[in-house]
């Protein structure tokens, strides 16, 4: 059976207990559910430029990187959307970049890392400053410094960045309609209601 | 191939002349360097264009090759577009007539030159321009030179952070007014009104007006016009009369065709119409092809540009329009200009971080970094300048030999300065646009360096004496019977207001001259106008 990439996120997200229809949420209305991104898929994706369980990880990843508690699927998606984007059409760059990310990530939670939960994956982040781009020179980058580098100089504005431009970070903003997406033509004239 | 005109490059000027000329019976070839974009494919083009790609880049390596000189680089990448439709494909669609005054410097202030035509001459012209593209608008500019014809379309409503600007400006004694857009505020000639989509360089629902959508389909429609695509024209070829008698292309595959005509317009923009017009150098022309005054190439101009920004304590929610709605003229007409060089101000609807941007800054991650956007996006407002600069002969668009395009031309090398008459309007510029901010209570007030808009201008200028310009005010060249150069190449000044308007006007005039030439006995039209 092959899957779309549409599939295997919706996937994900029955998997998490989401409701795979629900739509962006709003900027105040978290979605609350059960933290763990560790679902198990049917099938292997379509574009198999990145295996399944390395995509699980940098979502996994990112989840904890640019917000508070559990992405939507919808969410999902969008960086999912970013991360084949960029491995399609960065020539190579962005393919190793990521499976190094997946790989330092397991490495260092010592199993797969989309298989912890929220708690877990930022404790783990937080112990080793993933979360931050600025790395001091002097600063003691633990077990794989050369991969926890590139992971942090490179892989984390990335993905913050993909997240933030997408209709997601537009949400955070309280903006249903953003540059790309039509609108109201009436609405540019009076404050955001 | 044989055409009654032909005509090279599908922009603004070409697309233009080539239905002036087409509803009137006359058989047009168009040779268009760029491909033809389906407008079916603009979703598609929109989401490359947000993720910061250009979907209108030329897809033939090397073929927009250029190199700068002087002590300011003015850069052609992205200030310009091959394909039908031209650099309108990604232009911003505010569409200005000049002032009167912008015709007269020499008369009124005793600097630059006059134009050989008036404000007057023009207008009637540029009615119908703002007609065929659709210009919403309203006469609310205190220092708009009269107007035959009103707008055809209403104006876009004030944006809420130009009821702010408004509102400041009110006590400096500066007014604000509705700038006029060649984009459908309601539904107009078969084209949607605006959606609000925000990516106005690639507007996906056609109702930002483009010739790839206002011009070309109509002249194709009419039987008489005929486009080809990837043909980019290398020279000119003379007859033994002194005349162009055919225009030497090539495709992608580099083999070279050519096109008789009985008229040539040379229709590429400032920067390639001079560049053909060198590269043409033959016995009769050693200097470049119709280049008898030494002058093809030389007075380019633009508009340099600078944005103030500041932050407001409160949202001023931007990033819900692509364009901007309001802009003064007050500096561009009310001043003496011999020694105030006119900017005009216009009023940006989106200034300030995006999300993205405020994310990727911040250092923040996780519920920190969440707040953190939330709280810092929609703070920023902007004022963006645009100066007059004069012409000077030593702004200038030469061959570089020891550069070659995609077809192994030699590329065009752009020698630019910027001098202190441009720098002191910038200067009063950005101590207006200070002013209004500080009024408005912001803070951080700050003001990039200097930039330029996406103009071209000058380079074949119009006169009446061959010794001093190129071209005559049918846009004839002086020395060839049967060349016309059309575009903001033939401006003589460049006012502080976008060109693309009088282009359009320009053209249409000149298709009128081309076929009362080709059709001495019946001068009226011989189909009825698409747009009527
Ligand atoms: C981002 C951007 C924003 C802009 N915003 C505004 C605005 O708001 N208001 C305004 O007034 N103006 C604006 N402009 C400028 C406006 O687009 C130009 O003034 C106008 O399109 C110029 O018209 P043109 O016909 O002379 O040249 P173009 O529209 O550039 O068309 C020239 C055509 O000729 C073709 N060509 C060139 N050389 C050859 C050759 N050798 N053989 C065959 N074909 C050739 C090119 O491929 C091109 O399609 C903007 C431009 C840009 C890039
Ligand atoms: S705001 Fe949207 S619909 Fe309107 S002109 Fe711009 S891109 Fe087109």
């Amino acid at each position: 059976m092959t899957l779309t990439r549409r599939s295997l996120i919706l996937g994900v997200a029955a998997a998490l207990g989401f409701n795979p229809s629900g739509v962006l949420r709003s900027p105040g209305g978290r979605a609350h559910a059960a933290a763990t991104a560790s679902a198990q898929l049917a099938a292997e994706p379509a574009a198999a430029a990145l295996s399944r369980s390395q995509l699980e990880d940098l979502v996994a990843f990112a989840e904890v990187l640019v917000g508070d508690g559990p992405l939507s699927p919808v969410e999902r998606e969008y960086l999912v959307d970013h991360i084949e984007r960029r491995t399609t059409q960065g020539g190579g760059y962005y393919l190793e970049l990521y499976r190094t990310t997946a790989g330092l990530l397991d490495s260092l939670a010592g199993a797969r890392f989309s298989s912890l939960d929220l708690a877990q994956r930022g404790a783990l982040i937080t112990r080793h400053r993933l979360f931050s781009s600025a790395v001091r020179p002097e600063e003691n980058l633990g077990p794989f410094p050369k991969k926890a580098r590139e992971v942090r100089t490179r892989a984390v504005p990335d993905l913050i960045g993909g997240y933030y431009a997408s209709p997601a970070g537009w949400a955070v903003v309280g903006y249903g309609a953003f540059p790309g997406k039509c609108g109201d033509l009436a609405r540019y004239t009076s404050p955001e209601r | 191939m044989e055409a009654e005109v032909a005509i090279v490059g599908a922009g603004a000027a070409g697309g233009i002349l080539a239905l002036e000329l087409a509803r009137r019976g006359i058989r047009v070839v168009v040779l268009e360097s760029g491909p033809r974009h389906d407008f079916a494919r603009r979703p598609e083009y929109v989401r490359r264009y947000v993720r910061g790609e250009s979907p209108w880049a030329t897809p033939l390596p090397g073929l927009d090759r250029y190199t700068v000189g002087g002590p300011v680089p003015y850069q052609l990448g992205g200030r310009r577009a091959r394909g039908v439709g031209g650099s309108t494909l990604h232009w911003e669609g505010h569409a200005l007539r000049l002032h009167a005054n912008d015709f007269r410097l020499k008369s009124l202030y005793g600097i630059a030159d006059d134009w050989p035509i008036s404000y007057q001459d023009l207008d009637g012209y540029y009615a119908e321009a703002e007609r065929m593209l659709g210009v919403a608008g309203v006469a609310d500019e205190p220092w708009a030179a009269p107007r035959s014809a009103p707008f055809p379309l209403p104006p876009f409503s004030f944006s809420y952070s130009d009821g702010l600007f408004t509102r400041a400006c009110q006590p400096l004694g500066i007014a604000l007014h509705h700038l006029p857009q060649a984009r459908n505020s309601v539904a107009y000639a078969g084209r949607p009104q605006c959606r609000a989509c925000g990516t106005c360089q690639v507007c996906p629902t056609g109702a930002k007006a483009s010739v790839d959508l206002t011009h070309v389909p109509q002249a194709e429609a009419t039987g008489y016009a005929q486009v080809v695509t990837e043909a980019t024209v290398l020279r000119l070829e003379l007859d033994r009369s002194g005349g162009v008698s055919a225009a030497v292309y090539a495709k992608p595959d580099k083999v070279q065709h050519r096109l008789n005509a009985r008229v040539f317009v040379l229709a590429g923009g400032a920067v390639e119409n001079a560049r053909l017009l060198l590269l043409s150098a033959s016995r009769e022309f050693p200097g470049g092809l119709a280049n008898r005054s030494g002058l093809v190439g030389k007075f380019f101009m633009s508009h340099p540009s600078i944005d103030l920004t500041g932050r407001a304590r409160e949202n001023v929610y931007p990033y819900r329009i692509g364009f901007s709605t309001a802009m003064s003229r007050q500096f561009a007409i009310e001043r003496d200009r011999a020694t105030h060089g006119a900017f005009l101000l216009e009023f940006l609807n989106s200034a300030g971080p995006t999300p993205e941007r405020i994310a990727g800054a911040s250092g923040q991650w996780g519920e920190a970094l969440r707040t953190r956007v939330r709280e810092e996006f929609g703070h920023w407002l902007g004022i963006r300048v645009y100066a007059e600069q004069l012409p000077d002969r030593i702004n200038t668009i030469s061959l570089n030999a020891n550069v070659r395009d995609y077809f192994g031309s030699p590329a065009p090398h752009i020698h630019y300065i910027v001098g202190k008459y441009e720098r002191k309007a910038l200067d009063d510029a950005k101590e207006v646009a200070q002013k209004i901010l500080m009024a408005m209570g912001l803070t951080d007030v700050r003001s990039t360096g200097l930039s330029f808009a996406a103009h071209q201008i000058g380079t074949h200028r119009m006169g009446t004496d061959p010794g001093t310009s190129v071209v005559d005010v049918a846009l004839k060249a002086h020395d060839v019977p049967n060349l016309y150069l059309v575009g903001s190449g033939c401006f003589v000044t460049a006012s502080a207001s976008p060109p693309t308007l009088t282009i359009a006007a320009l053209a249409v005039r000149a298709a009128e001259h081309i076929a009362a030439r080709l059709r001495p006995a019946s001068r009226g039209d011989s189909t009825a106008h698409p747009a009527a």
